[in-house]
């Protein structure tokens, strides 16, 4: 590991041209997956992952290099290469550096890679179980476990040396129901930045298993979506995606900094409608997408994005920030030392509002609830955004109907956000794995229920009638 | 960086292997990226990685490491032991001993790695000159950049098996916004290849930049099922979707939608594939994950299915050869190499010519998400043109396209001339499809 005196130098060498800020994120990394199939343990793979990266940054130019040789010699080297892009010399020297106590907000009571394989296979073994069981229609079943710890050093020009050490686990359950010729799939993904307690003591795996399961069988029995504009219910949880996609990637600082943004320029301004209110919370504890501090070594915040449809607030990191005259504001996040980072969502979800969810199904005479979301994804200078469905229904005059299958939803997220004319109180969070610019960072989505007045729902289905 | 290869060998001895195989890798890359003709973001890497698997009690064990140090052969050996103790399935564990032949070629080309970081700076300018040039609608270059890379690996086994690999590629891309009132639209390409002198810069600002004024005026179109031309770019990545069940692990797990379909048509009679992981591209690969030759096949002859893809476990529970397929993840799937689709002698215009009312799909998004490759079932947001009496017309966007991969494929009516390298490994021509449901107004 490189000591002081060593990271001086190294942090020296890149502020040599001209720099203004320089930065060592060095990481030692492990991971476990279990996977689980039809009973079995079908494979299981440890890995260790381990570099640092580098980055200088002067006025608005930044270079990012990384390398697993975290040697001295190695990152002098990279030091160099990357200072050989500035021309100026050297205005800032570092002396001393301080060490920045990191408090762990999230604690992991039993530590992943303690807790015994056979425990953690012994678990995943209940739902692959319950899956299988389910029904005869069931031909392929999966439970995994993907856990890790990974023990972050970020050294900068500020003079700061902050250690910080981050444990996250992911369960899968995944099922593939068949009948005849079609075939249908169920997933969960549930998932937090503590230790296996979560899942002993929060996922009821069994359940969820019965779940995913009753999903994937349902939908064999789906008609085709009907298509065109019409009211939809987006059930809480990960119906949050949409907020994700129509709105949260637009009101980040690599896109808003650079007037790419349908929302730059807009903070005060009315984006949504009065019912919306909403927060980007990387504090939350032992949330999936939480964390301490960001990749920049601020702490990590609880940020009001939008308060009663007005923006209030875009997510900023330091770089970009620069642009914008802002300081960051916990939100730069990479998935490891092979990304330079970036201003990125963590837990992003829409508050409580004041309707049951009953009274929103009620209220709907004819269109669509889709209780669950499988991902989407958003042009931010367009605002366009598209998600699928993965569990749907007709809602005719105040009821659930009927399941339906191969539903999308598109639109344009400053629309969208506008049309959101009645929330739920039943919010939850889920799990999600958001890929972007800094690479694939763990976040969480969520809602209440709430409706859209019209979305352009996708489908093989027909005219809903 | 070095890792003890000796050491691991005669560890993995040691520890009772029944054999032993360690993949190495060395990537270096360069990338650099321009906002406003100033050069705003640049990286270079140089990273090493091993892939260990040994078969331990007749269970096969992975680790993988980045941390080349003198303990790295026992961190491997001993973790690649603590997890094949935890395998139950009773798949058969091979490491293979070799192919008879191996069609090796030189595909390194040393000019994409350039050094000179002045003159890409200086051609990423020129670029962004003339697309902001091109049209007065152009109102940004949202990004703009150049990406050169290098990999170099060596696979290695206890049976003395060694096969090395030196490729390098580079890519340049651009995405640009046009604005014309409030209505915003973007465009953008990338242009990646093994070889600097294939790039041709005013072909690549044309192409950008018209892929976002071509979209200005956008309308969205009744809801219906239109026949539908789909362009070689989504078409490949409905392609890609659709033939991940060509795993013959899914068909012998009874979760792929070709179970039975071995022999029979999986396409209309139209779709004819070819896999060449030999053509010399940024594909080119002569042998896969499990050290087994890659070979030119017909995969799909005149809409039937002519071989499912195998790797060697799978290969010994059908009975079969194993195809060089192979890609190690967390454990061996299958997946198809570079693949290209036979095309016609028509070109798209003359494809269209007969459409009185038609869609031409140019764009798709959402594949993650909207596309269930088990079902065949996608909804999909697109992108596209109206086709009115044989022509192209107004841009369409907010559009979606739903339908099922089989009935799709079956349904496949014509195809282009207009074929091209795909990004996804395909080359691929624009395709009309007899009917598919668009959404719209």
């Amino acid at each position: 590991m490189l000591s002081k005196s060593q990271a001086i130098e190294v942090l020296n060498a890149g502020l040599s041209t001209g720099a203004d800020y320089a930065e060592i994120f060095i990481e030692d990394k492990v991971s476990y997956n279990y996977s689980i199939e039809n009973g079995k343990v079908d494979s299981a793979t440890i890995g260790q992952s381990y570099g640092a990266g580098v980055r200088l940054l002067c006025k608005n130019q930044s270079i990012y290099g990384y390398t697993n040789d975290v040697s001295k010699k190695g990152l002098l080297n990279l030091a160099k290469t990357l200072s050989a892009s500035f021309k100026g010399k050297q205005e800032l020297v570092i002396d001393s550096l301080k060490i920045k106590n990191v408090k762990n907000s999230h604690p992991h009571l039993r530590p992943q890679a303690e807790v015994p394989s056979e425990e953690k296979i012994a678990y995943l073994k209940k739902g692959d179980k319950v899956m299988r069981e389910a029904s005869p229609k069931i031909v392929r079943t999966k439970a995994g476990l993907s856990h890790y710890k990974n023990n972050i050093t970020l050294i900068n020009s500020k003079g700061f040396i902050y250690k910080d050490s981050k444990e996250r686990g992911r369960v899968y359950l995944m099922c593939i129901a068949a009948e005849g010729n079609k075939m249908e799939t169920g997933f969960a993904g549930p998932g937090a930045s503590a230790g296996f307690e979560y899942f002993q003591n929060q996922i009821d795996i069994e359940k969820l298993a019965k779940e995913t399961a009753t999903s994937a069988l349902l939908m064999l029995t789906a008609k085709e979506c009907p298509s065109g504009k019409m009211p939809v219910v987006i059930g809480n949880g990960f119906g949050g995606v949409i907020f994700h996609e129509a709105c949260g990637h637009a009101l980040e600082a690599s896109a808003v900094s650079k007037n790419l943004s349908v929302f730059a320029g807009k903070l005060g301004q009315q984006i949504a409608s009065p019912l919306v209110n909403a927060f980007d919370d990387g504090t939350i504890v032992n949330g999936w997408g939480s964390n301490n501090i960001d990749d920049e070594g601020n702490p990590t915040h609880r940020t009001m994005l939008i308060k009663n449809g007005i923006l209030k607030s875009y997510l900023v990191d330091d770089f970009n920030g620069r642009r914008m005259n802002t300081p960051g504001n916990g939100a730069c996040r990479r998935e490891s030392y092979k990304y330079e980072p970036t201003s990125r969502m963590s837990n992003t979800y829409i508050d409580n509002g004041s309707s049951t969810p009953e009274e929103i199904i009620k209220a709907t005479k004819l269109g669509l609830y889709a209780k669950s979301l499988n991902g989407g994804s958003v042009n931010p200078a367009t605002g366009e955004f598209n998600f699928g469905c993965s569990e749907a229904y007709i809602i005719r005059d105040g009821k659930i109907c009927e399941p339906v299958r191969g539903a999308s939803l598109i639109g344009s997220g400053a629309e969208v956000l506008m049309h959101i004319d009645m929330v739920g109180n039943d919010l939850a969070r889920a799990q999600g794995m958001c890929g972007a610019a800094s690479g694939s960072i763990p976040t969480d989505v969520g809602q209440p229920t709430i409706r859209v007045d019209e979305i352009l729902v996708g489908g093989n289905g027909g005219i809903l009638k | 960086m070095k890792i003890n290869e000796k050491k691991f060998f005669e560890l993995a001895t040691e520890y009772k292997f029944e054999a032993a195989d360690l993949s190495v890798s060395h990537e270096y890359s360069l990338n650099l990226s321009l906002f406003q003709s100033e050069v705003d973001s640049f990286s270079e890497s140089d990273t090493y990685r091993a892939i260990a698997r040994g078969i331990y009690n007749g269970k096969f064990g992975t680790a993988v490491t980045e941390k080349f140090d003198k303990e790295a052969p026992e961190f491997l050996v001993k973790e690649i032991k603590e997890t094949a103790t935890l395998i139950e399935n009773e798949d058969p564990s091979i490491i293979f001993k070799g192919s008879a032949k191996y069609h090796k070629k030189n595909v390194f080309n040393k000019e994409v790695i350039s050094n000179n970081i002045p003159a890409k700076i200086e051609l990423l300018k020129q670029i962004e000159a003339k697309l902001r040039a091109f049209d007065s609608r152009i109102n940004e270059v949202a990004s703009i950049g150049y990406e050169e890379s290098m990999s170099e690996s060596t696979m290695s086994n206890s049976y003395g098996l060694k096969l090395k690999d030196k490729t390098a590629a580079f890519s340049i891309y651009a995405e640009i916004t046009a604005k014309q009132g409030d209505e915003i639209k973007t465009g953008f390409k990338v242009f990646a290849s093994m070889d600097p002198k294939e790039f041709n810069m005013e072909k690549f600002v044309k192409e950008v930049a018209e892929d976002a004024l071509s979209k200005l005026g956008s309308i969205q179109c009744k809801s219906k099922k239109y026949p539908t031309a789909i362009a070689g770019r989504p078409f490949a990545q409905l392609l890609a979707a659709y033939l991940t069940n060509l795993d013959a692990e899914e068909v012998q797990k009874n979760s792929s939608m070709f179970v039975g379909k071995l022999h029979q048509p999986i396409a209309s009679k139209k779709l004819t594939l070819i896999e060449d992981p030999l053509e010399k591209n940024i594909f080119f690969s002569y042998h896969d994950d499990e050290g087994v030759a890659t070979s030119k096949k017909t995969i799909i002859n005149k809409g039937v299915l002519e071989t499912y893809l195998y790797t060697l476990k799978t290969a010994k529970i059908d009975n079969v050869e194993p195809t060089g397929n192979g890609v190690l993840g967390a454990k061996i799937q299958a997946t198809l190499g570079y693949s290209i689709v036979k095309p016609s002698k028509k070109s798209l215009g003359r494809m269209i010519s007969k459409i009185h009312e038609g869609v031409y799909i140019t764009n798709l998004e959402g594949l993650h998400a909207g596309m269930n490759a088990k079902s065949g079932n996608f909804s999909l947001q697109a992108q596209g043109f109206m086709i009115k009496d044989g022509k192209l017309a107004e841009p369409l966007s907010l559009i979606t396209v739903a339908g099922n991969l089989y009935e799709m494929f079956m349904n496949l009516k014509e195809v282009a001339n207009d074929s091209e390298l795909q990004l996804n490994g395909f080359n691929s021509p624009s395709v009309l499809i007899k009917r598919l449901s668009i959404s719209g107004k």
